[in-house]
């Protein structure tokens, strides 16, 4: 089934993304690069090159190597920025015969559209081959202030790329959908995106479920690559004081050293201070010299502080052209990876009066916005889709008043889960099954949701008898709980409807109450297994001591007999110390007795001792799945 | 069960005395609606499937994928080995103590080969995007790697890193170069 992407098609970066089970996934280009040059290119020999293969040659073949095509999008050749733009680029813009323009690239002649088509159909290529599907429709965004020519040019990209464009949307629009804003009401949106080269702020207007923008402004020679610039002419300086040799004449260190400039300002972002290290970075008369600088955070920030001030001024513009003030603004969305800077988040705070939205990948949120609103206009995100999950933990009683858990809280459902229990006394004829609900381990603690008994089950020692429980909760979030006696093939079973759970605010206090007991309730839980294990060690040696009883002598027998006398009224009382103790008593009575069998019979040969066979550790029974008993009705 | 055999019941009354018309109708949009409950369900069996083929190939891929970031953020050690090797001043490249440091570089270099990581070809190779990224393009044979800045190397079939290189552009070739000679 034909998927629908969501498609950032950037000016010097291109990103997809496409909804999946309900969330965004940004989708890896088929080099692993989940971002794509926007670049095109004809090499010498013909081959066409798209995404990062065009970059790597864009110097050894300026004219034919196209960037930036963003720039020329729906334009006139007439128009100003077109004049402009064809003094910088390297490669050639012409004037088609109807006044468009057109581009140059391997001595053929493209119109702008076509150019983007093929960075599209790179990107479509790479989806289908990430999601084993073909894509036909998608979604693409633009620039806020982009005019009913550019955005037509857009769609026309689409469709020769193959793609059915279902809708053009503006790029602060999908980075606000990005965050979920369009569940709030009504509300003005502050889009702040700074990315590698332009900085552009929007301010949007939610109403009635629809983004509308009131006003855009920006720097389209602002971004990153200004910030490492400062970066590079400061460790130039710097390297210039200290080894007297300038930097900035040597093309080769130039690019060492830019590298490593961008890879301090991101690391900056995170730790407080950085070292610049690049040994051999040039020579001279004297021999080899090293770069070895550090650059605090603090040095970082007051090297930039005037690029982050510069940003402020488009924003106070932004704001009066939509009317609104700075206090009216009810959301800041924070766009572009030099977002990532801990300065200009924090200017962005002080600015705006409020704390950014930050928390998704700032390379990506456009993207990721485009595919929420693909998967929308898809029907995606309908609520005949939309699965709940079980708030609470459902499960049941098991011996010594456990909770036993069947389905864990927060499971999505519908979903179903069973496991196979025991009897807890020998020949217990009836299971009681406690469907409870809750967080705590106790059962007297959480919330019974029903309580049913299965009969019938046949006289047999505890610990035999397996009777499956399974739980089963539709869609609508009904409960059905069956026992099933697996020997007999009796069963039984209840259902809990949805209304007989709980208010959000009743399981938001019993959630908290699970934490507040935690402590206590681990240390209760823990006292209860080791009575069921006392138990079972004092019912085994019961076991034990009659099937051995004319094999060892009558005091030891006397011993034994004793010792779990002294288990059975310790487990009457709640001294823990005085069960354990018993416990270990009853323990050693029984190895002194194990001793005392095996002792008849020959002693093994040499070569260390054989595992004991047949012999059950206490307190456990060999049953596999079974997790617990219940107690006797 | 006992309560819906009852609103059953009910049912039944009801629609012996409604038409045929009105039967047609109901029958129309249930089918409307089945079909539409059938595609929701086809679509998430499908985005399941896919996914569950995703994740087999991507925890195929992991390890490799682990491994080729561990290696590429060591490189610039042995960069910068080879920087420190190609720079030995004339009176010292005799002198045991660069012996060793020569030494530790193969060795590094051994490891890496050991864990399939290959240095990419490019010096004197045609340049090709696919494996080399031009950084500058200067007087030498036109189209050929005459330099290289950074070396490049493959893992596990993948170019982690591409070769920096100098690429010629056919200039000091030709007997007659053209008077500007900036890229």
């Amino acid at each position: 089934m034909a998927k629908v992407i969501g498609i950032d098609l950037g000016t010097t970066f291109s990103a997809v993304a496409v909804m999946e089970a309900g969330e965004p996934v940004v989708i890896p280009n088929a080099e692993g690069s989940r971002i794509t040059p926007s670049v095109v290119a004809v090499s010498k020999g013909g081959e066409r090159l798209v995404g990062q293969v065009a970059r790597r040659q864009a110097i050894t073949n300026p004219e034919n190597t196209i960037f930036s095509i963003k720039r020329l999008m729906g334009r006139r050749f007439d128009e100003p920025s077109v004049a402009y733009d064809v003094k910088w680029l390297p490669y050639k813009i012409v004037k088609a015969a109807n006044g468009d323009v057109r581009l140059v690239m391997g001595g053929k002649e493209y119109s702008p559209p076509e150019l983007s088509a093929m960075i599209l159909q790179k990107l479509k290529a790479d989806a289908e081959a990430y999601l084993g599907d073909k894509v036909t429709e998608a979604v693409i965004t633009v620039p806020a202030y982009f005019n009913d020519s550019q955005r037509q040019a857009t769609k026309d990209a689409g469709q020769v790329a193959g793609l059915k464009v279902l809708r053009i949307i503006n790029e602060p629009t999908a980075a606000s959908l990005a965050y979920g804003l369009d569940k709030k009401k009504d509300e003005t949106i502050a889009v702040y995106d700074l990315g590698g080269g332009t900085f552009d702020i929007s301010i949007l207007e939610l109403g009635e479920g629809t983004f509308h923008v009131k006003s855009t402004s920006g720097d389209t020679h602002l971004g990153g690559d200004d910030f490492d610039q400062k970066v590079i002419n400061w460790l130039v300086g710097e390297f210039k004081k200290d080894q007297g040799i300038d930097l900035s004449q040597d093309k080769m260190a130039l690019q060492r050293l830019r590298e490593a400039a961008e890879k301090a300002k991101c690391e900056l972002s995170t730790v407080q201070q950085t070292e610049v290290n690049l040994p051999f970075i040039t020579a001279d008369a004297s021999g080899p010299k090293h770069l070895n600088i550090t650059l605090t955070r603090a040095k970082l920030e007051q090297l930039v502080m005037e690029l982050v001030e510069k940003t402020l001024g488009p924003c106070k513009q932004a704001l009066a052209d939509a009317t609104k003030t700075v206090e009216q603004v009810d959301e800041v969305v924070l766009v572009g990876g030099q977002t990532r800077m801990p300065l200009v988040q924090q200017k962005v705070k002080e600015f705006f009066g409020k704390e950014p939205h930050r928390g998704v990948n700032p390379d990506e949120v456009v993207a990721i916005g485009a595919a929420i609103q693909a998967g929308v206009l898809k029907g995606e995100v309908s609520d005949v889709l939309l699965l709940d999950v079980t708030p609470l933990t459902l499960g049941i009683e098991t011996l010594g008043g456990v909770a036993t858990p069947l389905i864990q809280r927060n499971t999505t459902i519908p979903t179903a889960k069973s496991q196979t229990f025991s009897t807890a006394a020998d020949n217990q004829s009836s299971v009681e099954i406690h469907v409870l609900q809750g967080e705590r381990p106790m059962a007297t603690d959480n919330r019974t949701l029903g309580l049913f008994i299965l009969d019938g089950v046949l006289p047999a020692p505890r610990g035999m008898p397996q009777i499956e429980v399974a739980f089963d909760i539709d869609a609508n979030g009904i409960l059905n709980v069956r026992a099933h006696d697996k020997g007999t093939g009796r069963e039984q079973k209840i259902t809990i409807t949805a209304s007989s759970g709980l208010s959000k605010g009743e399981v938001e206090k019993m959630q908290r109450d699970a934490e507040a007991h935690a402590a206590e309730d681990a240390k209760h839980k823990e006292e209860v297994e080791t009575k069921n294990a006392a138990d079972n060690l004092a019912y085994n040696a019961e076991k034990t001591l009659r099937e051995n009883k004319d094999k060892i002598a009558d005091d030891l027998n006397k011993e034994v007999e004793t010792k779990i006398a002294e288990v059975r009224s310790a487990l009457g009382g709640s001294d823990m110390e005085a069960i354990r103790r018993t416990m270990q008593e009853l323990s050693d009575a029984m190895q002194k007795l194990g001793k005392a069998v095996y002792g008849q019979q020959q002693p093994p040969p040499e070569g260390g001792q054989p595992p004991p066979s047949g012999e059950e550790p206490p307190g456990k029974e060999d049953e596999g799945t079974v997790e617990g008993e219940f107690r006797e009705v | 069960m006992s309560q819906e055999g009852q609103t059953g019941r009910e049912k039944r009354e009801i629609i012996e005395v409604e038409s045929i018309e009105s039967l047609r109708e109901a029958l129309t949009q249930e089918r409307a609606r089945a079909g539409g409950l059938l595609a929701n369900w086809q679509r998430a069996q499908a985005d399941f499937i896919n996914y569950k083929r995703r994740s087999e190939q991507e925890k195929e891929e992991t390890s490799n994928l682990a491994k080729s970031a561990l290696v590429l953020s060591l490189l610039p050690v042995l960069d910068d080995l080879e920087r420190a090797l190609a720079s030995v001043p004339p009176r010292l490249t005799k002198h045991p103590w660069v012996d060793g440091i020569s030494i530790i570089n193969r060795k590094f270099r051994a490891i890496l080969a050991a864990l399939g990581v290959s240095p990419v070809k490019a010096l004197g190779e045609p340049f090709d995007p696919n494996l080399h990224e031009a950084a500058l393009h200067e007087k030498g044979k036109a189209g050929i790697v005459i330099r290289e800045l950074l070396k490049g190397y493959s893992f596990a079939g993948k170019v982690i890193r591409p070769a920096k290189v100098v690429v010629g552009s056919g200039e000091g070739e030709d007997k007659e170069a053209s008077a500007s000679s900036r890229p």
